[in-house]
């Protein structure tokens, strides 16, 4: 981004009249440019709400921390430099260089950083923080020369280390990857000595762009990509199975077809991470199963589902996964080798996210990956990330959609073997639970989002109740696939949060919270907070059902209600584009 | 209104959104309000990144008008290259 144009960002902002999100900016330099620059991109990544960047004081990090650490934000960022760490390692302290100030300047950051790792680890308990380490090269302070790292180099970059090591594995604290700025902005265009000299800012304008841009996307990470459908032929293995046969397709360094390999061994990551991986491919049913059954192949068919292989067009394939995996189109990767085939998809499925498969250019298969990890990475891996697939796969048996058919709601859950768990804890707080705010769509009482810190806030309110429901029966665990949170007014319980993963319907599991509130709060009536969205139908039906009428907002369920329709409900639905 | 005037006319833009076309051609310190150092520097940077080069100056005060930055840019390549030559 040109400054220019994210000054022309920030004044159509100024229009907004959204909620605000705030960030609190602690460093030590003038932000100037980068203030700018990061505020442009947050308004890009919240394009309703008022963006407000606060700031300390220059030259003083460490106070700067500390009023971050008070600060009313919705996130914190830690912009870190050398200088911040001990003003000799910056060009504009004036302060004699000689063996014994390096051994000065060493134990001064050890002591500095260990300040920042204890401000930070207070601070992210209140509220999420991006932490940015030293981008800025180091002065040639050392008496080794440019091309040698010396010992006082590497200790100094291992107490920074030693410092995101810790804070890393904070679940509110996300460290920008130092590979990723080297990507994006080479060392050598980083600083800005004549800028430093003269403002207090050190960075060149494409280095503050760019580190904006990884600030900005670490404040608010975008929800990953659930789904990938992969083609076969000339994209997980070279060659065309129906030509060349089982033997004759290979992934191999002795083909020179090894990126496939490559390719292989990402999705079987993304699989063990969550994402659910399936295949749309024009060939024999019979002949794939055969493909499949290579020992060397670093994908197995577990880790696949659905396995589409026909000759039909590839649109209709994409039709019946996204129909399976009950995920919206918006939410998946399709990849193939032939631009053709991801035309005919992409007309068919214009929120479908198609990427060509760049078969023999082994550095665009690289870059591939890269960019697939960034569709598809998370924060952190949950346990229900890894029991997603298989619980999608046994779903799709159709058992449960016939047993819940026939069986109301007590018997049915009786039959499968269900086991309901219910935890109003509050604290400490689930991340699951925020995931599952954020990410459902279908069965949502209202769309409502939040951010780390307002879900934090929503929860100390001493009224305030949450509720996590974990599932599982005899076909496997679900994991914990629903959250209600409210507040209780007396006699009647409040609920402006209520989701439901779309791998939990059919289960009548709605109706066993419902019945757990009655009990648990002993309350006579439950008001909603409902508001119609684009894309919460299932939970207009159900709540239709329950009202015999349509629901609206502050619309409420009387316990006498669900008592007559909780046995009466009509057949369980299957619900498509979650 | 030469193609050097139009593209400076467009970086005064981007810092003084508030300024018409016609005001930003009498701008200078004096006569724009929310015309400080900050925004001296932030006209400092936008024109190098509009204009590809870097602006050798040791006082950014000098550019105070934007008389003074479209006779810099004028002067760019004549040997003429300070605000102070160009006043």
């Amino acid at each position: 981004m040109k400054l220019a144009e994210a000054l022309g960002t920030l004044k159509s902002m100024k229009q907004r009249e959204g909620e605000s999100f705030t960030c609190f900016l602690a460093t030590g330099m003038n932000p100037l440019h980068l203030n700018t620059f990061f505020a442009a991109e947050l308004s890009l990544l919240f394009p309703t709400r008022r963006i407000e960047v606060q700031t300390g004081l220059y030259g003083d990090f460490l106070g700067n921390l500390g009023r971050l650490a008070r600060a009313d934000a919705d996130s914190g960022i830690v912009l870190m430099e050398w200088a911040d760490l001990d003003p000799r390692l910056g060009v504009r302290s004036a302060a004699a260089w000689s063996a014994s100030s390096c051994t000065d300047i060493l134990s001064t950051v050890r002591a500095r950083a260990s300040q920042v790792q204890q401000i930070i680890g207070q601070t992210c308990q209140r509220m999420p923080v991006v932490l940015s380490t030293p981008t800025l090269p180091l002065p040639p302070i050392s008496f080794a020369p440019g091309w040698q790292a010396s010992s006082f180099e590497i200790e100094l970059k291992a107490a920074v280390h030693s410092v995101t090591s810790h804070l890393s594995q904070c679940a509110q604290v996300r460290v920008v990857s130092s590979q990723r700025i080297d990507l994006v902005s080479p060392l050598q265009e980083r600083f800005d000595v004549e800028s430093e000299l003269l403002t207090g800012f050190p960075y060149k304008l494409s280095h503050a762009s760019a580190l904006a841009n990884l600030l900005a996307h670490l404040t608010r990470m975008r929800a990953p990509k659930k789904g990938l459908i992969t083609d076969l032929d000339n994209t997980l293995w070279r060659g065309i199975l129906g030509e060349a046969g089982i033997d004759g397709i290979s992934w191999d360094l002795d083909h020179h077809s090894q990126m496939h390999a490559f390719y292989q061994r990402l999705l079987g990551a993304l699989s063990a991470e969550g994402v659910l991986i399936a295949v749309a491919s024009k060939n024999e049913q019979s002949l794939v199963e055969k493909a499949f059954s290579r020992k060397d192949l670093a994908l197995t068919t577990n880790s696949i589902f659905p396995m589409e292989a026909s000759w039909g067009p590839k649109s209709e394939a994409v039709t019946r996964i996204l129909k399976t995996w009950n995920v919206g189109p918006d939410s998946v990767v399709f990849i193939d080798d032939s631009a053709l085939e991801l035309a005919e998809v992409k007309a068919s499925h214009p929120d479908v996210e198609c990427i060509q498969f760049p078969t023999k250019d082994s550095v665009a298969i690289y870059n591939l990956a890269l960019h697939l990890r960034d569709l598809f990475g998370k924060s952190a891996i949950l346990e229900e990330d890894s029991i997603r697939a298989e619980s999608i796969r046994r779903s799709h048996v159709g058992m449960i959609y016939k047993e819940a058919a026939k069986a109301t709601s007590t018997s049915f859950l009786d039959q499968v073997e269900a086991e309901m768990s219910f935890n109003f804890s509050k604290s400490p707080v689930d991340p699951r639970a925020l995931e599952l705010v954020n990410k459902t769509n279908q069965f949502n009482l209202n769309g409502k989002r939040h951010t780390e810190t307002s879900w934090h806030k929503y929860l100390l309110g001493p009224a305030s109740f949450l509720l996590v429901v974990s599932y599982s029966d005899k076909y496997g665990p679900l994991g914990k696939i629903a959250v209600i949170a409210g507040r209780q007014q007396e006699k009647t319980l409040n609920i402006d949060t209520w989701v439901m993963s779309c791998r939990a319907f059919s289960r009548r599991i709605e109706f066993r919270c419902l019945e757990e509130l009655f009990t648990k709060f002993g309350v006579d009536e439950i008001e909603l907070d409902y508001v119609a969205t684009d894309r919460n139908s299932p939970l207009r039906e159900f709540l239709g059902e329950l009202l015999i009428e349509a629901p609206g907002p502050g619309c409420t369920i009387s316990r006498k209600a669900l008592e007559a329709r909780s046995n009466n409900f009509s057949e369980p639905q299957e619900m498509t584009n979650g | 209104m030469d193609e050097t005037e139009k593209r400076l006319v467009a970086c005064f833009s981007a810092v003084f959104p508030e300024l018409t076309a016609e005001e930003i051609g009498q701008a200078s310190a004096m006569s724009v309000g929310s015309w400080d150092s900050v925004a001296t520097v932030t006209l400092l940077s936008v024109v190098e990144e509009e204009f590809g080069f870097g602006i050798d100056v040791e006082d950014p005060g000098q550019f105070d008008s934007f008389q003074k930055f479209l006779n810099y840019l004028r002067g760019v390549g004549t040997g003429k290259q300070t605000a102070e030559d160009l006043v």
